[in-house]
């Protein structure tokens, strides 16, 4: 399932950059992740717990940063398996200057297999969404107790 | 499949569940209609079940003050055949006749359904329609949230952990205006790739008030307010459906696309308009 938007993050984009990147920062901001345990060069361990309605699931993957184009571009790979089910994200994300902050663009791909997807096809590109749009709400959260509104100087 | 083991309670009165469920971490039981077969997945393995099914009186469906009172555990069924509902909220006994099979409309009730609040659910459209106030109370807190306030997102409603869907208040209809669900039915699970509620109310022939909601198109159901006010405003109906699900997202799955999504709103709302008006007096 192809999938793609842009979510405006309120800080410079070189801050923004760096939050994007950050480990600590990421893991508090993806739904249902306990932490992120650095294992390798932009590769970290995660644990997420999912809970959609009555659907839960715990899911033990990993999350890599890869082909990172200091300021502009990265791509921000995660893999989780558990018992209902697996995923596997893969996107490009592509920052750039707008009012207000920094626009983030992503274009990528969301894999789910298992019995999750088998029962739950028609709900996957919706929930996917919703998914993502929470990433980013808290991600701009974190950015807002940063203290960071463009112009402040970084 | 069998599902996980779980502890089960059955209280047998309001207070006694909201103590049972106080914490948030239990998983209400209502009919069952979604939760169990989940639960049967292993997709969702609560620790403590609580079955709402000993709880007396929680399917009531009275009239009082111009409003119509509907139970938490009122079937689909129950709703679909009272004369009451039938007869002061017509739209809403439709649209429960359109619900899953017969089987599900047995078992599954209004507040299971609205809690669980699949995106492509029967009942939103409706209640956003009809304007419908879902109490919600706990042991500490009893409070009334309009429809177009409680379906948030996909699965997501403004129920707080420790707070269960008492009733549904829908205002009763004097028999005046014009009403039609129309659906668009998934062939396997019949839940609607897209649904539409309408309601025309008609004044010296031209349409005084105009309430549409739709489901399964969008994260979750909402009102075609745009839509609405052209009707309002003495537009055609083809041109007040053009705007419906203008600038809102919506869902693709393998049987429909984003944009087949959309033209199958307008299609279905123009239909469900259309006899809305010849059923306007």
């Amino acid at each position: 399932m192809k999938i793609s938007g842009a979510h405006v993050i309120p800080l410079p984009q070189e801050r923004a950059y760096a939050l994007l990147r950050d480990p600590v920062v990421l893991g508090r901001s993806m739904p249902g992740c306990d932490a992120l345990e650095q294992i390798g060069d932009g590769e970290y361990h995660m644990k997420m717990k999912m809970v959609m309605a009555s659907i839960s699931g715990l899911f033990d993957g990993k999350v890599r940063i890869a082909e990172p184009n200091p300021y502009t571009s990265f791509r921000l790979i995660v893999d989780g398996t558990g018992k209902i089910g697996f995923m596997r994200g893969d996107g490009l994300l592509t920052l750039s200057p707008v009012d207000g902050g920094t626009s983030v663009q992503y274009d990528g791909t969301v894999e789910v297999g298992g019995t999750i997807a088998a029962v739950g096809q028609r709900l996957l590109d919706t929930t996917s969404k919703m998914i993502i749009k929470r990433f980013f709400d808290k991600l701009s959260a974190e950015a807002a107790n940063m203290g960071g509104v463009v112009g402040s100087g970084g | 499949m069998i599902p996980e083991p779980f502890e089960y309670s059955a209280p047998a009165s309001l207070q006694e569940t909201f103590q049972l469920i106080a914490g948030g971490e239990s998983k209400v039981l209502a009919g069952g209609m979604s939760l169990i077969p989940l639960m049967k997945l292993r997709l969702a393995s609560p620790e403590h079940v609580v079955d709402l099914g000993r709880v007396p009186d929680l399917n009531h469906l009275t009239e009082s003050g111009g409003m119509l009172h509907i139970g938490a555990t009122a079937t689909h069924h129950d709703i679909e055949m009272s004369p009451l509902v039938r007869g002061r909220c017509p739209l809403l006994a439709e649209a429960a006749s359109h619900i899953g099979d017969t089987q599900v409309r047995n078992r599954g009730t209004i507040g299971g359904s609205i809690a669980h609040a699949d995106p492509a659910a029967d009942y939103p459209a409706s209640l956003l329609a009809l304007e419908a106030q879902i109490r919600l109370a706990s042991a500490k807190s009893d409070r009334t949230v309009a429809a177009t306030e409680f379906f948030l997102d996909p699965f997501t409603t403004a129920l707080e952990p420790g707070e269960l869907i008492v009733e549904v208040l829908l205002p009763a209809e004097a028999g005046k205006e014009g009403y039609r669900y129309e659906k668009l039915q998934h062939p396997a699970s019949g839940f609607a790739i897209v649904g539409i509620a309408a309601r025309i109310v008609k004044e010296g022939g031209k349409i005084a008030m105009a309430r549409i909601g739709v489901t399964g198109m969008g994260p979750h159901a909402f009102r075609a307010l745009a839509a609405e006010k052209l009707l309002e405003s003495g537009a055609t109906v083809e041109q007040a459906v053009a705007t419906i699900g203008e600038g809102e997202e919506a869902n693709a799955d393998l049987y429909a696309s984003a944009d087949y999504r959309r033209h199958l709103a307008r299609v279905h709302a123009k239909r469900a308009i259309t006899v809305a008006l010849s059923r306007a007096s």
